[in-house]
């Protein structure tokens, strides 16, 4: 090439370098920084059946310390420290109720502080108050809905393109069928409550009735009467993630309805699989050691 | 001629119920009319709790053990199907630690009618979705 | 005999001795009209459709009636005869026979499931179509460990037969509602007898209603848990063979009185199949094997009738509200106190 037309094409190559360069500066100046911390990325659009509805197949686990408290709580003791050391001892964690607080009614709070100090007290000999003591959990009773999300064992969604999503919680292998746009009532109380469901877009909502009074939210003992409703809402965050919601309300016991929000992490592991925790024997001593045949003296 | 059929234990220990007459009594048949206070639909046994009148006035509260409430469930029974106050007849056997507790072996009404016999009268037996 | 009742309608036949009658002669069965082959629907992603809720109860026992000799198929009549007989004997509304009869057959009728007093469609004798006799093959002898832990078991079933338990080990599994019939084989019992099978891509998952576990089974492949990992229910792998599922459960936990017969979990291997054969029907056949508990493998074939929408299943929490367990055990506190006097 001659110089003559070099050196303006040596400029104009220049220039563009330069241009490049400010371009590039200015655009990881002007950038808008990747999304970090707690951002999901906006309208994820799940992966969907053939009904078109979204899949929300899986093993799922939730990592709050919600089954300690769902109020904000510092790290505590077990329940006995002179016996297991920092072994049961409870980690702290950040509420996750929107407003921070359970809206007790003033004269309901009382129970549940009762609740607490009564948490690992049973008593089974009288049929009448065989529930008045003890955390549910402790006596490997089915959780209920919410807290059997909340629990510190993976559960599984089953979903075809039927009427019927099958939740199956691992703790003990308790589990609940929700029942699609569905409008019986439910007959009778149960430990896992009754569930029909339905979509708002992308959005699994699970309307639950029918609970048993006797569980607990939580091991602090934050309780329900048997009027509690519950609303969950289960919505798919990323390939990985799925946001839960769920709306509690109960005028016996609550001023208002309350919501809890924190999110749900696919279990990634290779041919990862709910196990057993079968918990029946592990209680059996708790509840019916005393009522063994004394040796004779 | 005819043979006799004779049925095979079928052995399964994978579930096994308790004896009945290891808990209640062939020597001890109660039958009594009572008011229902409640019924508790659980498994795995339903209880109905039964006020009992006696001839000197006093009340006994007897606690009557039934069948897995799922069956009626079913059959389009709910919690609501039997309300307290409703008077029913006890015929069963009592434990046999004396306590007032008994095998529901034949529950009716005071005019003769199977207790839970059917569906609750709500018209059909089962809501559709 | 081990005293603890069995929940079986067979074995509820047995507590009573059984005056049943049956035709000695008779024609085989008639083969109905040459049925059309069924092809089953299958799930969007292309699996044979197994959903819905299904119920198992029969009156058709596990064996083979003893002086049925070879008969493995009723004739119409005899058929006929035959569920009328069972009905009798498996009824809980009778009163006859004495009060210890009595006792036992708490409660009524209609608290039961109906189903549980119809034979089999196919009029079969037995449930058992492996070995051809329709008889539990003859039990392999127990090695001396085994032997120590059954009579162990044995002593503690007979207290509380008696109604005399020590504590709450001396009841079964069931009792202490720990598992009922949720560990395979599938069996018929006198109530609740429904399953609901859940199907999703690469999962067909069985729910018994007793006690509320759902066994969720991988279709893809992967191997089981490694053996070191024990189960109640154990760790089950399926496959399709055509329009079969089959399915295959290793790792049971080796406590006794879990497993079919008090099998041995190390040498026990259990594969079931499910086929849709018509819209409302399953074929349910489960074959065992275990050269430690019986002679050879043996087959049972149990149909599964198709019950939803009218029926579905309920929760069956038992743990939660088992006021029996304390029942059993301040009782027999109670008694022995009485008899000390």
């Amino acid at each position: 090439m001659s110089l003559r037309r070099t050196i303006p094409f040596l400029c104009v190559a220049a220039a563009g370098v330069v241009a490049l360069v400010s371009f590039a500066s200015s655009s990881l100046i002007g950038q808008a920084r990747a999304p970090t911390g707690t951002q999901f990325p906006a309208a994820y659009r799940a992966p969907r059946l053939a009904d078109g509805r979204p899949d929300l197949n899986g093993v799922w686990q939730a990592f709050v310390t919600a089954n300690w408290n769902l109020e904000d709580h510092d790290a505590q003791p077990g329940p006995h420290p002179e016996l297991t050391g920092a072994y049961g001892a409870g980690p702290g964690g950040q509420s996750v109720i929107e407003g921070n607080e359970i809206p007790y009614r003033p004269e309901a709070l009382a129970k549940r502080n009762a609740n607490f100090q009564n948490r690992l007290k049973v008593d089974v000999s009288n049929d009448k108050t065989w529930h008045a003591l003890g955390d549910p959990e402790a006596k490997c009773y089915m959780p209920g809905v919410p807290r059997a999300t909340y629990m510190p064992f993976p559960f599984q969604i089953v979903q075809g393109t039927s009427q019927y999503v099958l939740f199956a919680y691992e703790f003990t292998s308790a589990t609940r069928i929700v029942r699609m746009n569905w409008q019986q009532e439910a007959p009778t109380d149960a430990w896992m409550g009754w569930s029909r469901g339905r979509w708002e877009g992308d959005t699994l909502v699970v309307d639950v009735t029918g609970q048993r009074e006797e569980t607990w939210f939580d091991r602090a003992g934050n309780y329900h009467s048997d009027a509690l409703h519950v609303v969950e809402r289960y919505t798919p965050a990323s390939p990985y993630h799925m946001l839960y919601e769920a709306t509690i309300e109960d005028p016996k016991v609550f001023t208002r309805p309350w919501k809890i929000r924190f999110p749900l992490y696919r279990r990634m592991e290779t041919n990862v699989q709910l196990l057993e925790f079968k918990c029946v024997p592990f209680t059996e001593e708790l509840l019916f050691g005393k009522f063994r045949k004394q040796a004779a003296r | 001629m005819r043979m006799a059929l004779v049925i095979l234990l079928m052995t399964t220990p994978a579930l096994a119920h308790h004896a009945f007459n290891a808990e209640f009594d062939a020597n001890k048949p109660i039958k009594f009319k009572g008011t229902v206070t409640k019924m508790l639909w659980v498994n795995p046994h339903a209880w109905i709790y039964v006020d009992v009148k006696k001839a000197d006035g006093t009340v006994e509260e007897w606690m009557v053990e039934t069948g897995t409430p799922n069956t009626l469930l079913r059959r389009g029974l709910t919690k609501e199907s039997l309300k307290e106050g409703t008077e029913i007849v006890v015929d069963g056997y009592q434990s046999k630690d004396g306590s007032r507790r008994a095998n529901g072996r034949d529950l009716t009404l005071p005019d003769g009618r199977t207790l839970f016999l059917g569906s609750s009268g709500t018209g059909a037996p089962y809501e559709k979705k | 005999m081990r005293h603890s009742l069995l929940f079986t309608v067979v074995g509820l036949a047995l507590a009573a001795v059984v005056g049943l009658v049956m035709p000695t002669a008779g024609q085989g069965s008639k083969t109905g009209p040459a049925a059309k082959k069924y092809t089953a629907p299958k799930t969007p992603w292309g699996d044979p459709d197994l959903q819905g809720v299904w119920n198992d109860a029969t009156s058709t026992p596990l064996e083979r009636p003893a002086n049925v000799g070879e008969k493995g198929v009723l004739s119409d009549e005899e058929a006929e005869e035959f569920q009328a007989s069972l009905a009798n004997e498996l009824s809980r509304d009778r009163r006859d026979g004495g009060n210890a009869a009595d006792v036992n057959r708490a409660y009524n009728e209609h608290w039961m499931d109906a189903r549980r007093l119809k034979i089999t469609a196919d009029k079969r004798t037995s449930l058992i179509v492996d070995p051809v006799d329709g008889r539990i093959p003859v039990l392999a002898n127990l090695s001396p460990e085994r032997q120590k832990v059954r009579a162990v078991r044995a002593e503690g079933a007979k207290r509380f037969a008696a109604g005399l338990p020590d504590d709450y080990t001396d009841m079964s599994w069931p009792v202490r509602c720990v598992v009922r019939t949720d560990v395979p084989p599938y069996l018929p019992t006198i109530y609740n007898n429904n399953f609901q099978i859940f199907q999703s891509p690469g999962y067909v998952t069985i729910a018994p209603e007793m006690i509320h576990s759902a066994r969720i089974i991988p279709m893809d492949g992967r191997p089981h848990l490694h053996k070191s990992l024990r189960q109640w229910l154990g760790d089950t792998r399926g496959r399709w063979d055509g329009s079969t599922l089959v399915i295959e459960t290793t790792n049971f936990r080796a406590d006794e009185g879990v497993l079919f017969q008090n099998a041995n979990p190390a040498t026990y291997k259990i594969t079931e199949r499910f086929t849709r054969v018509a819209a409302d029907s399953i074929n349910y056949e489960f074959t065992v094997e275990d050269p430690a508990t019986w002679s050879r493998p043996w087959t049972a074939l149990i149909p599964w009738n198709k019950v939803d929408p009218d029926e579905q299943m309920f929760e069956y929490a038992c743990h939660e509200d088992n006021f029996d367990i304390v029942h059993f055990l301040t009782g027999a506190r109670l008694r022995e106190k009485k008899a000390e006097r």
